[in-house]
Order: C-alpha cells, then structure tokens, then sequence
C-alpha cells in the first residue's frame, strides 16, 4: 500500500464520519414541518417595507440632516442607517430561505424531481450565499451598497411573487398544506 | 485454542455476543423485525458467523489456512448482509419520497461505485491482501451511501425517527471504523494483528450499544407516508424558481462591479 493512499483513506474516513455527524445533528433538530405551513401562508414580506427602507436610505436625505442638524446627527443617523440596512439584508436572507424551503416541499411531494433543477438549485443557492455574505460584509466595513441592497431586494421579491403565482395557478397549494399539516400531525 | 486470544480480545467478543442477542431478542419481541428484517438478518448472520468462527479456531487454529478461507468467506457474507440492512435504511428515510429517493439512490450509487472503484485501483497490495482491500472498498461504499443519504435527508429537511438515525449513525461508524482498522493494519501488517482484531470488535461493541439505544423503545418504523403532488407542479414551478435564482446570481454578481453610492 502506498503512503499517499493510506493518507487519503484515512482523511476520507475521517471526513465522512465527521459528515455523518454533522448531517445527523441536523436531521435531529429539524423543526419540522409546521414551519413549512408557515412559509405556504406567509410569502416573503419584507417587500412591502422597500418604499420605506429606500427612503430611509436616501443620500439627499442624509445631507439635509447634515446642513441643518450638523455632523453630529448625520454621524448617528449613518450608524441607525447602518444597523437599518443590516437588519434589513437579514430579512432578506430569511425571504431567500423561505422560498428555497418552498422549492423543497414541492421537490419532496413531487413523483419526480429532476437531479439537473435540484443540483442547480443548490449551486445557485450557495453561490447566492457566498455573494450575500460578501455585500454584508462590505456593509459592516462601512460601503452603503444601496444599489446593490435594493435590486436584492427586488430580485428576491419577483422570486417570491413568480413562486407564488405558480403555486396559485397550479391549484396545488391548499393540497400541499393539507399535506403538510397531516404530516405535522403524524 | 481460544485461550491463545489476548482476554481483553475475549471480553469484547464475549460482550459483543451477548450484546447482539439482546438488541436481536429486543427487535424479535417487539416485532420490530417486520420492519426491519433485513437488519434482523444480518444481526443474524452476525451471531452465526461467531459460532462458525468458534468452531474453526477450535478445529483448526487461528493459523490454518482453512480456518483463513472460511473465515473470511463468512465476513463477505456478514458485510453483504450489512449492505442490504443500510439499503433497508435508505428506504426507511427516503424511499417515501418517490422523486427524491429516485435521484437519490442513482447518485449514491454512482458516488458509492466511484469510492469502491478507487478503493480497489489505488488500495490494491497484490493477492495477499486482495480479501482486506476488497473489504475497504464494500465499507467504502456502505459509509458513502449513508452518509450521502443523511446529508440529503438533512438538505430536504426530513425529519428522521431517532431509531432510523440510531441505525444509520452505527451503521455508518462501523464501517469508517472498518475502513480505519482495515488501512492501519495493511501498513503495520504484523505489529498491528492483535490490535486490529481488538479495535474491530471493541468499534461493534460500541456500534451495538447505539443499536441497543436507538431500538430499545418501539416507535415508528419510518418517515410519515406523504402524499405525492401532480407531476407538473414540479416541472412547472422548478424551473422558474432555479432561473430566478440564477437571474439573481447574474444581477448580485454585476453588482460587485458596481461602485457603491457613498454619503
């Protein structure tokens, strides 16, 4: 036996333990499927806080502070701002994550999935994430990114509304909540 | 003959038989083998393949050739029947979900083949130990297969009966613990005999006392049936859901390049 493949056997035994403990901490602490109910009946709702938020973040709004509050406010209003946008991207995460759960309620009832949607779904998702994470952190390092947080924003929406409206005109979205709320029982 | 064996060899078998005829006393009186009979079987196999073992190396040695043969003869049975039980498994967790376990199993099986293929190519250590590296690629291929089926289950959000995750957890630590000993031992060969048969029984013991915990209360035998939804709604709703997304990813990306409005 070679040393490279008693080394590669041996991280890849370890890998896959520490793969099956991971896997199995989360199939333990589901929260099951009443959550999913809640997704079904709820869509994403910070949509309806855009106008808002986008007004809140209005740069002449900033500077109109600054000319007539002086530095001071207009240094506390960037930090509210700041703390606005953050709780504001979190939300959106949670949108996200809420559709993608939606995706994969309908993936589990459906007789047939097919491996290129769901693998690309899961591709799409995580680069999403990563890209997520990346205008947050250029958030917290003190870029406003309002362009950037706003088309998310928007894109996240017309997501929610595309699934929504799919899952209407199908005529499946009372069958899947009644499947969901038997399963929740069980 | 058995008295040649070191005692702490000799307790963790002993404790690993006694241990074996309560969790499969425990299934049979709980009729939980009607759910199980494919672990039944190869707990089963396993206490069979202990007599048989006790019967050789007092016939004919731990030594003999015959005694090798045989004995090893029985392993290919026991891990074919452990096979069988995690496949058992697989169902139990997935195979309710038609579209799922479909595409499921077909890249399990791919992945798990993969594993062995490599496992049998680069682990190869000529005839002597053909029987051990054929051993590493089957416990391969049974480790993948669960631990691949838990991270689906886990990415679908599929809530597991703590049995079935009791089960799959142990059949999963056995056979890393098998591919382990199994690698360890064709490095030291020798130096590392009365270890490995110590490790390996000592890893059953403690995958026997999951067993043991996991089966000790009768509960449900698998996920929840759902009922299934129409075929289109998948095919309908899927791809607009994976194009908004990929919409999404091309827009955020663009973004990045996108200079940021300073106050």
């Amino acid at each position: 036996m070679n040393h490279v493949f008693f080394f590669v056997a041996v991280i890849f035994a370890l890998g896959l333990a520490l793969l099956l403990f991971w896997a199995l901490r989360g199939v333990s602490s589901r929260k099951g499927v009443n959550e999913g109910l809640e997704i079904l009946e709820k869509a994403p709702r910070h949509v309806g806080n855009m106008s808002q938020i986008r007004q809140a973040l209005d740069e002449a709004d900033l500077q109109f502070a600054a000319e007539k509050g002086g530095p001071v406010l207009a240094a506390r209003m960037r930090l509210e701002r700041r703390h606005v946008m953050l709780l504001y991207l979190a939300a959106m995460r949670r949108d996200f994550d809420k559709l993608l759960r939606i995706a994969r309620i309908v993936a589990l009832l459906s007789p047939e999935v097919s491996s290129s949607h769901e693998f690309d779904r899961l591709r799409l998702s995580a680069i999403f994430r990563m890209r997520f994470e990346w205008t947050k952190l250029r958030l917290l390092m003190g870029s406003y990114v309002l362009p950037q947080t706003d088309m998310l924003g928007q894109m996240v929406a017309t997501l929610a509304t595309q699934t929504e409206m799919a899952m209407v005109r199908l005529g499946e979205r009372a069958a899947l909540a009644a499947e969901l709320a038997v399963q929740s029982e069980r | 003959m058995l008295a040649q064996l070191p005692i702490s060899s000799l307790v963790t078998w002993g404790l690993a038989t006694l241990l074996t005829l309560i969790l499969l006393g425990r299934i049979v009186w709980l009729g939980q083998y009607r759910d199980y009979p494919l672990f039944t079987g190869y707990l089963a196999c396993n206490l069979l393949q202990t007599v048989v073992g006790v019967y050789l190396y007092r016939r004919y040695g731990f030594s003999s050739k015959s005694g090798f043969r045989i004995g090893w003869t029985t392993q290919a049975f026991v891990v074919v029947a452990r096979a069988l039980a995690a496949t058992e498994m697989c169902r139990h967790v997935l195979g309710k979900f038609r579209g799922i376990w479909a595409m499921a199993s077909r890249i399990l099986v791919i992945c798990g083949a993969l594993v062995f293929v490599a496992a049998m190519y680069f682990g190869r250590s000529g005839y002597k130990f053909a029987v051990m590296t054929l051993e590493i690629g089957l416990e391969s291929f049974i480790a993948t297969w669960v631990v691949g089926l838990f991270c689906f289950a886990r990415y679908y959000h599929v809530k597991i009966p703590e049995t079935i995750r009791m089960l799959g957890l142990g059949l999963g630590l056995h056979s890393v613990v098998k591919v382990l000993n199994d690698v360890v031992f064709e490095r030291l060969v020798k130096a590392y005999l009365i270890e490995w048969n110590y490790v390996a029984t000592s890893g059953f013991l403690a995958v026997l006392a999951i067993w043991v915990w996991g089966f000790w209360r009768p509960v449900e035998a698998g996920v929840s049936q759902p009922a299934t939804s129409a075929p289109n709604v998948y095919w309908e709703l899927m791809p607009q859901v994976n194009r908004r997304l990929l919409e999404l990813n091309e827009q955020l990306g663009q973004l990045w390049r996108t200079e940021p409005r300073r106050p």
